[in-house]
Formats: structure tokens, sequence, C-alpha cells
């Protein structure tokens, strides 16, 4: 799971103040101390912690808690509110023609990172053209040419030039008619000079609208210095974190948004062409704080409706809230929870109900659940329409026949039919509230646990 | 190289220097405990500080110790040590110097060296790895798989290590078991022409066990004594990845895993050796990307983690920047 040890650390330390109205400057201390110790473990540049915690021991020192909140409260909110100061706002990424240069280290994820953010634009309806200008890493050329091609975008390279700047000239050209062009660079470190002359060629080439530096989350302390030194040769607009669906927390992103004075723009967690997610300061937090991500979680959602939608016009998901829940729509359910992305993924960005029940579930679990859907989907498919529309006619002969036909288990069918009982059972549940019962079930889960800090940060 | 772990310590050094030189423990002061654990060498009587100063010897206590070992933890920090094998090297060596007399005559600078390197070996492996025994007590094919995360340079590494056994007289085959990446066949059909090795490789989305065992045919028919096989990038929570990676080490059982990762990795370093280890027992690492003015902490930590010697450091973007590591020349050039 990718809620890790900085979140637990940080609740853990402040859940040592839980239920205390005042704190002592020894608490306080201890508290300092593991916040420290967290953001450390994240990666986050050791100076940048110091004068993080300095700011948070003097705030939570000399302001006295608002009357009613608790200690804790007052203590996660300096920690937020400081965490918010240093991280920003995420980069503007206006929605308009650009030309975008990226730079970074060698594997830090440069080209997967340009097939990804090609497609990211080009599913917001502007025409998008990735030019490699690698000639040093062999396969370079081909993988970048695969990549786009996934990502359904236009490619320009030229595997037979080693001339970067002849490359990118002709490219520009052939690429002038799209509204994206993303620059792919050669990896290098910022301590070889010529490559940062040749770097500082190609930036006066192009022009860039945005210069983005792709910075590796599991990058070390070296962050620092590889930040600095990019942004003095070429001026770096904005940071793209990749590898974020490993355990690596990501802090030298913060310590290179702080050398940058910048922001980070885009997270990277994942294999496929769509896995590139707008960065959200606000969630990031959150998840650093180990609450989940809401805001993520329903954009997702929302994206992988709308490709849902486009496929099938006639399904509006509040008609769920209307008429019978057949098996039909739990498919599309089913359906639409695939199209988000992997579930553990998902499950990350969700905030935990109860304190920590998130990490609680064993990994095992996440990818049982995964299995079953498939599952699920091929007994539905030796069933006829009729008995998607209602199941309740399914009896014991035709249990046998599905399970045979689908080549499962007479169990595993009868599990799909219980379970669609079950979320049927929810959903009735659903339609009878009205607008006020729902705020209430709201508010009670809110009392149930983890969730009651988040009213602090509206 | 390591520059950064190398005036940690030093800086260390100076400050115990400055701590206890000048002002030799006050017998009226009894040592003040700042830590958790109460050891019982923390109790100093005064009978013992009074007879080791007539002695002409001095005594480390607890109450000096401390700002220089918080210093000290941070300097580690910095330089990209994981935090649990900083807490590992920071106790070491408060255990070993609070009570610890020395005589005035050996100079404190010698006794916080041996402190120091006592505590770094303590958590590096020390045994070396000789390439030349392992590779004549092996029946050829011998067969070297290179695994790690995405994007450490296992490719590039392994072309470099076709070099170096070229130039211990040792033929090899490479063969791709990357048959995942886009561009991953066209990279290494680089580096195999530029070498002049033979390629073994498979379309994009074959079995990477298929791969390499039509490689290992292949040196059996062709009298090659080594095969060198990369694997896919794959980061240790991709379940899927990782299950078969397990796959391929229980189907090609190879005679060395090697285990790639960047010494600019920072406290995550620590949790990819391990799940690494655990799907497919590692035998040696290479650290790559040293030039990129690395902290070198990572090193630390990837040892201490697996309890694997680290074979090489990759240096460079040549053939020949493969370094051979030896962790007892390493801890003593960073005390130096």
């Amino acid at each position: 799971m990718v809620l890790g040890d900085l979140g637990n650390s940080l609740r853990e330390s402040l859940d040592k103040l839980r239920g205390k109205s005042r704190i002592s400057q020894e608490e306080l201390s201890e508290v300092i101390k593991d916040i420290q110790r967290a953001l450390l473990g994240a990666d986050v540049d050791v100076e940048l912690v110091m004068s993080l915690s300095n700011s948070i021991r003097e705030r939570a020192s000399d302001q006295e808690p608002p009357p009613g909140a608790s200690a804790s409260d007052h203590v996660l909110k300096i920690v937020y509110e400081e965490l918010v100061n240093l991280i920003g706002d995420s980069s503007d990424i206006p929605l308009n023609s650009q030309k975008i240069l990226l730079v970074g280290l060698q594997g830090s994820g440069k080209t997967t990172t340009a097939a990804k953010l090609a497609r990211w634009f080009s599913t917001k309806g502007l025409s998008s053209s990735i030019i490699q200008t690698d000639t040093f890493r062999p396969g370079a050329y081909d993988q970048t040419k695969q990549m786009a091609e996934k990502a359904e975008v236009l490619f320009y390279g030229d595997s037979s030039s080693k001339d970067p700047f002849e490359i990118l000239q002709s490219g520009m050209e052939a690429t002038q008619h799209t509204d994206i062009q993303i620059i792919d660079t050669a990896g290098r470190h910022a301590l070889e000079d010529d490559l940062i002359t040749e770097l500082q060629k190609i930036d006066s080439i192009v022009k860039p609208d945005r210069s983005l530096l792709i910075l590796d989350a599991a990058l070390g302390q070296g962050a620092k210095d590889q930040a600095k030194l990019f942004h003095k040769a070429i001026g770096i607009d904005g940071v793209i974190i990749t590898k974020f669906d490993g355990t690596a927390k990501g802090g030298g992103a913060l310590t290179a948004i702080h050398e940058t004075n910048t922001s980070i723009a885009f997270i990277g967690a994942g294999e496929t062409v769509q896995d590139l997610d707008r960065f959200e300061p606000n969630g990031f937090i959150s998840r650093l704080l180990g609450m989940g991500d809401l805001r993520q979680l329903t954009e997702r959602l929302e994206r992988a409706m709308q490709e849902f939608a486009d496929e099938d016009d006639d399904w509006d998901p509040m008609s769920l809230l209307k008429g019978p829940f057949t098996l039909l729509d739990m498919r599309r359910q089913m359906r639409a929870m695939n199209k988000m992305g992997p579930l553990d993924q998902i499950l990350d960005l969700m905030p935990s109900l109860g304190k920590g029940s998130l990490n609680k579930i064993p990994a095992d679990a996440v990818d049982s659940t995964k299995d079953k859907l498939v599952t699920y989907d091929i007994i539905m498919n030796s069933m006829t329409p009729s008995e998607l529309k209602n199941p309740r006619t399914i009896g014991a002969s035709r249990i046998e026949r599905i399970s045979r036909g689908s080549g499962t288990s007479e169990d595993e069918v009868r599990e799909l039919l219980s379970q669609h009982r079950n979320m049927e059972k929810g959903i009735k549940q659903m339609q009878g509230l009205g607008q006020g019962d729902l705020k209430r079930l709201m508010k009670r889960m809110q009392k149930g646990g983890g969730m009651d800090n988040l009213d602090l940060f509206k | 190289m390591f520059e950064s772990l190398k005036s940690s310590l030093k800086r260390f050094k100076k400050e115990i220097k400055s701590t206890f030189e000048d002002s030799p423990p006050e017998p009226d002061v009894l040592p003040v405990s700042d830590t958790k654990e109460e050891t019982s060498s923390e109790t100093i009587s005064f009978k013992d500080k009074a007879s080791s100063l007539a002695q002409g010897k001095a005594i480390f206590d607890q109450k000096g110790l401390s700002s220089p070992l918080h210093d000290l933890e941070l300097s580690l920090l910095s330089s990209d040590v994981e935090i649990g094998v900083v807490d590992v090297i920071i106790d070491a060596v408060r255990n070993d110097l609070v009570g610890t007399t020395r005589k005035i005559t050996t100079g404190i600078d010698s006794v916080v060296e041996e402190t120091l390197k006592k505590a770094l070996l303590s958590v590096l492996d020390e045994s070396t790895f000789d390439f030349k025994s392992f590779l004549s007590s092996n029946s050829p094919p011998v067969v070297i798989i290179f695994i790690g995360v995405n994007g450490v340079g296992k490719t590039t590494t392994l072309a470099k290590f076709a070099h170096f056994l070229d130039s211990m007289g040792y033929s090899t085959v490479l063969a791709n078991g990357d048959t995942y990446r886009a561009g991953a066949n066209e990279q290494l059909n680089v580096h195999s022409e530029a070498l002049g090795k033979k390629l073994i490789t498979h379309q994009q989305g074959g079995d990477p066990t298929a791969v390499l065992y039509d490689a290992v045919e292949y040196a059996k028919a062709h009298g090659i004594d080594v095969v060198l096989c990369d694997t896919a990038g794959r980061l240790h929570t991709n379940k899927d990845l990782m299950s078969q990676l397990e796959k391929i080490n229980r189907v090609v059982s190879p005679d060395l895993t090697i285990f790639v990762d960047e010494a600019i990795a920072g406290q995550d370093a620590i949790n990819r050796a391990r799940d690494f280890n655990e799907m497919a027992p590692i035998n040696g690492v290479i650290l790559t990307k040293t030039d990129a003015d690395t902290s070198g902490g990572a090193a630390i930590s990837i040892a201490h983690a697996i309890k694997k010697p680290i074979l090489f450091l990759g240096s460079g973007q040549e053939y020949e920047d493969l370094e051979p590591f030896n962790s007892i020349t390493f801890v003593d050039n960073l005390l130096n």
C-alpha cells in the first residue's frame, strides 16, 4: 500500500495528544521530533525539515488553541498549514497551445511521462505531439515511438540522426500543427557540464512555455542540488513526481519545489499511459497525514464515468437511485470501478473511515477483490438477458447451467447472487433517504473516527 | 563521491574532540541521561572518573556526547542513510563511546575513528565477492540475472558487466528478459552490437523465462561461459510483476542474482532491496549513478537491509565505468 509510514508516524505522534486541551513544552518537543523523523524518513531535505519544524514549534507554543479545539487538532492544523505553505498551489497548466520541455536525471521516467502528458492533453481536447531528442540512450527512439502509439499522439524522432538540435529543429516544424508540443530530452545529471550546455542550447531553440523537472519519488537528498542546478541552467517551471505507486514518499519533490520556487504539476503512478494525475496539494497533504485523498478520487471517478458514458450513452448513474437494481447495474458499477484503475490505487485515495483502517486492509484482500470482479463478469456473460434483469428468477437448475456455461463453481454463482442482494439492499436504503437523512448519515460517519479532522480544512 | 558521508563523519570527530579535549569531565557533575534506554555505563561514579583522571584517561559521558550524536544523526540522514539504519549506527557509536576511557596519549581522534569504523562495518557486509573463483567453480554456462526497479540502469550495467567479463577472458551471451518495456530489445541490441555479443530476444509481450531458456541453450551449444540476463524494471509494489520475478528465479534458478539500484535513491532504497530479496534472493548489489554527486547513504542502507556485498559502483556512461567495491576500503575512505 502506498499510504506509508510518513502518514502513520505523523498520526501516531499526533495521537499522543488526543483528548488533551493543552500541550506541555515536553509533549510538543516529542511531537516535533516525531514530525522531523517522519519528514526526514520521507526524503525531505534536512534544512527544510528544520525550518519547517521550527515554525511549527513557534506557532504551537505561541498560539492558544481556539476555544473548544483540542490540542491535537490545533497542532494538526498548524502542521497542515505549514505544509500547505511549503507546498503551495499546484502548477498552473493552462489548456492552450504550448511547448513543454521535459528534463531530469537518467531513469527518472521522462519518456513515459512524455507519453502520459501528451495523452492527458489530448483527453482535454488538445492535439499533442512528442519530439524525442535523446540520441544518446539506445532504444529511446523506439520506446518513445511505441509509447506515443499507445497514447495515440503524434511522434517525431529520427533514429539515424545523432544531432539532437537537428532533430529538434525539424521536429518542431513537423509537429507545428499540434496544440501541445512535448520535447523529451536525454537523461542527465546536473553536474555534467557538457550535457547542461547542450540542454541550454535545446532550451534556446525550443523557447518552451514550460520546462518541467521530472523527479523520481524515490530520489534522496540529492534532489536539492539537482533541482537547484537545473533551475539555474534553464529555469524550471514545475515538477512532476514519477513512480509514486511505489513506497517512496516523494519528499525530494518538496525540496525541489522549494529550491526552484515552483510547484508540483502532476503525479505519475502506474505503468499505463493514463496513469497521470494532476497534482492536488490538499489531497497530497491529506494523504501525507494519512487521511486519504478525496478530491483525486472524485476526479478519477468522474473520468471513469465519463469514459464509460461515452461507450454506454443510455446509462445514467443516477438511475441507480430510481427503479430496480439489476445485475446489469451491478456489472456497470464493477466495470466503472475497473476503469478507475487498479483497485489498490483507488483504495489508497479513499479516506479511511476509522483511524488507520485503510492500512489494515491486507494486500491479498485487494487482489482477491480484483480477481472476483473478473469472475463475476465471466459468470454474468453466461446469463440470459432476462436473468440479468430479473436475478430472482435464477433457481438451482439455472445456477447449475450458468456455472457449467461459465466454467465456474456453483458456489461462485451463488456468491455473486448474494453479493447482488446485499448491494440491492444498500441501494434501496439510499433510495428511501430524503435530503435531510443523507446529511444526518454523513454527520454520523464523521463522528465515527478518522474523518473528524476534515472540517478543519474547509 | 560520497563526499557528504565523509564530511558528516569528519564533523563528528571534530565535535567530539572539541567537547572532550578541552574540558575533561568534571567529577562533581553527574551525566544526565537523555536517551530512552538506560544502560549501566551511564552512571559513571565519581570514583571511576577520579581514578581515570589520575591514570591520565578521560571518559566520554552521555551529556557531552548527546549534541555531537544528534548532529551525526542528522548528517547521516542528509546523506541518505535510511532512518532505521541511522539508529543502529548511532546506538552502536553511543554504546561504544559512553564510559570508554582513553589514554591522553592515544588521542581522541583515533578512539572515535575506531568506534565509527566498527559501527559502520557492523551495518555493512564485510564479505567480498571473488568473481574469478566464482566463475571457475561453477560449470558453464553460468547464469547471472540483473534485477531492479525501473530506470535504475540495469541494462547499461549489464553491458558494462559483459565488458568486465571480457577483460577477465570470459565469453558472454546477452539475453533480454525484459519483454515488457517498449524499446528494451532495441536498447540491448545497440549494446550487444557495440560489444560484439550475441543477443537473444523474443517479441515484446513474450515470456521472459523462455528467452532465458533459449539463451542458456545457445550458450551450451556454442561453448559460451556466461549468460547475462536482463529483466524488466519493476516497482516492488507491483504484485504481478514481482510474482513474475519469483517465477523467473524459480524456473531459471540463476547462479548469481545481481540487484541493481541507484546510489541517488533516498530512504526508500531499503524497502526495494528487501522486497526484491524476498522474491529472488540477491547475491550481490551494483549501485549506479554514483557520478551524480551522491551522498552514498543508499550503499549503507541496502547493504544493511539484505546483508549482501556491494559488488560494483557504476560511475559513468562508458563501458569501463564499473568500479569494484570493497566495504573495508569504503569505510577507510570515508574516515580519512
